[in-house]
């Protein structure tokens, strides 16, 4: 685990292109341990790919990204192994949908950190108490609610002590009412200091919770600042427009 | 109805002219058994190679192969495939007609069980590939423990019918010198001079298989249905 502070995403003229359209365009930025990044932006401008390119799930067009100093977008690199530090919680959730809560979160500490059953079992129930979801074991995911589904994506990542959490608009899929229970479980591991890159329409979250906001737009960061100063002095005119929109 | 005891009696009991239904239905249910694990192998073989492909663009060539097998398996006739394989490919070798047989339906299987998996492999929500990935699983792991399992539970039904048409389809191999059911009631019926009883009979046999096969599907089919909602 690096120190706090200590530069762990390094990203440099990240360019992704799908055909001929440009989605991101030139990205530099830096990524610090402890940090809790906000990603806000218009739909199509790009916040996804972003943070989908940080564990590779889209492949940069060019540009590079290092994470704690090596080359990940190096062909060298063990991409499945570098994953394993990254944690990923996506919009729509992807629980596997044949096996149990249990089994979603102990399949992979079991099968790549090569830990125990019973070790992995011991842990996966620990985190599903942190959750308030312990009795929820041996249930199925289509037995549960989008945002008791969505707190068990968010521990089956921490199963595997990831070093960064990544979430891809974790509540636009949810309804209104279980928005609140996802954001108090990411707002306690951000407390205890976890490194997190978010991408969220939530404002009232950006602002509480994150150290640092950016706004993507048209594939270029346009804005980046601490919460504070992002949303009461916004200086870029299509962040002012987009803020007016949206609170 | 003295008649029909006596028709019976000459089709069936006489001589132990059952016999000949005995052994073809062992042969017919000795070869649908092996063509289906070999189908099975050949097909989810193919399926892999060939929505890696769509996937990832990995394994052109590969890729490539399986479409000639594909398109050459469910282009032809079942029984000139089987013909085929008895008389040019093992035409010069004493072959075991049994293992010629099940070569030639596991062969033609495999290509319609390929599609079907693969069609099973495709329904499955990409969302499953890429959360298996992030949590650090290789392409291979990923098929094997989360997409493979769900693929294949919806792929099911379907796999299962293939298998019902496969046990009918191998009435052809009387072609190849084969005894099976149907060639059994055939040679019933040259020896007899009749018709309709060793026909009727072997008619029944297979309905029977087919309807408590389809039963044992529908019922496998409700508890997939069941479970897990």
């Amino acid at each position: 685990m690096s120190g706090k502070g200590e530069v762990l995403f390094e990203i440099q003229d990240l360019c992704k292109a799908f055909g001929s359209n440009l989605v991101l365009d030139h990205i530099s930025t830096q990524i610090k341990s402890g940090e809790v990044v906000v990603i806000v932006g218009p739909s199509g401008s790009g916040k996804s790919t972003f943070l989908r390119s940080l564990n590779l799930l889209e492949i940069p067009t060019s540009g590079t990204i290092s994470f704690e100093g090596q080359h990940i977008t190096d062909k060298k690199t063990d991409l499945n192994r570098y994953r394993q530090k990254i944690g990923m919680v996506f919009q729509h959730f992807n629980l596997f949908p044949h096996k149990t809560i249990l089994e979603n979160l102990t399949l992979a500490p079991i099968k790549l950190l090569k830990k125990s059953r019973e070790e992995a079992e011991k842990e996966a129930r620990g985190l599903l108490a942190r959750v308030g979801l312990e009795e929820k074991a041996g249930a199925y995911p289509a037995q549960l609610s989008g945002g008791q589904k969505q707190r068990i994506a968010i521990v089956r990542s921490l199963a595997m002590h990831p070093e960064v959490m990544l979430f891809d608009e974790p509540t636009s899929a949810l309804d209104p009412e279980m928005v609140g229970e996802v954001l108090n479980v990411m707002t306690d591991l951000a407390r205890d200091g976890m490194t997190m890159v978010i991408v969220t329409h939530e404002m009232g979250f950006a602002r509480e919770v994150g150290t640092r906001v950016i706004f993507i737009d048209e594939g270029v960061i346009k804005e980046e600042n601490n919460p504070k100063d992002f949303f009461e002095h916004p200086q870029n005119p299509r962040l002012q427009e987009f803020l007016s929109k949206i609170i | 109805m003295e008649d029909f005891k006596l028709r019976f009696y000459t089709n069936f009991i006489k001589d132990d002219r059952y016999m000949y239904l005995v052994t073809g239905l062992g042969n017919t249910l000795a070869i649908t058994f092996l063509a289906v694990l070999l189908g099975i192998v050949l097909g989810f073989l193919v399926a892999i190679i060939r929505s890696t492909y769509d996937k990832t663009g990995k394994g052109r060539i590969l890729n490539a192969l399986c479409r000639v097998y594909l398109t050459v398996i469910r282009g032809t006739p079942m029984m000139v495939q089987l013909m085929i394989m008895c008389y040019v490919v093992f035409g010069n070798y004493n072959m075991s007609k049994l293992i010629v047989a099940t070569l030639a339906f596991g062969i033609n299987s495999g290509a319609y069980v390929a599609e079907i998996v693969r069609s099973g492999i495709m329904s499955i929500d990409p969302g499953q590939l890429e959360a298996g990935r992030s949590l650090g699983f290789g392409y291979t792991q990923t098929m094997w423990y989360i997409i493979m399992p769900q693929a294949f539970k919806n792929v099911l039904p379907a796999l299962a019918n293939e298998f019902i048409v496969l046990l009918k389809e191998t009435s052809v191999c009387g072609y190849i010198g084969m005894m099976d059911l149907t060639r059994g009631g055939d040679i019933i019926r040259s020896r007899t001079y009749e018709a309709f009883m060793p026909l009727i009979a072997v008619a029944i046999i297979y309905l029977v298989m087919v309807i408590v096969l389809s039963w044992l599907v529908g019922k496998l089919e409700r508890r997939l249905r069941t479970s897990e909602r």
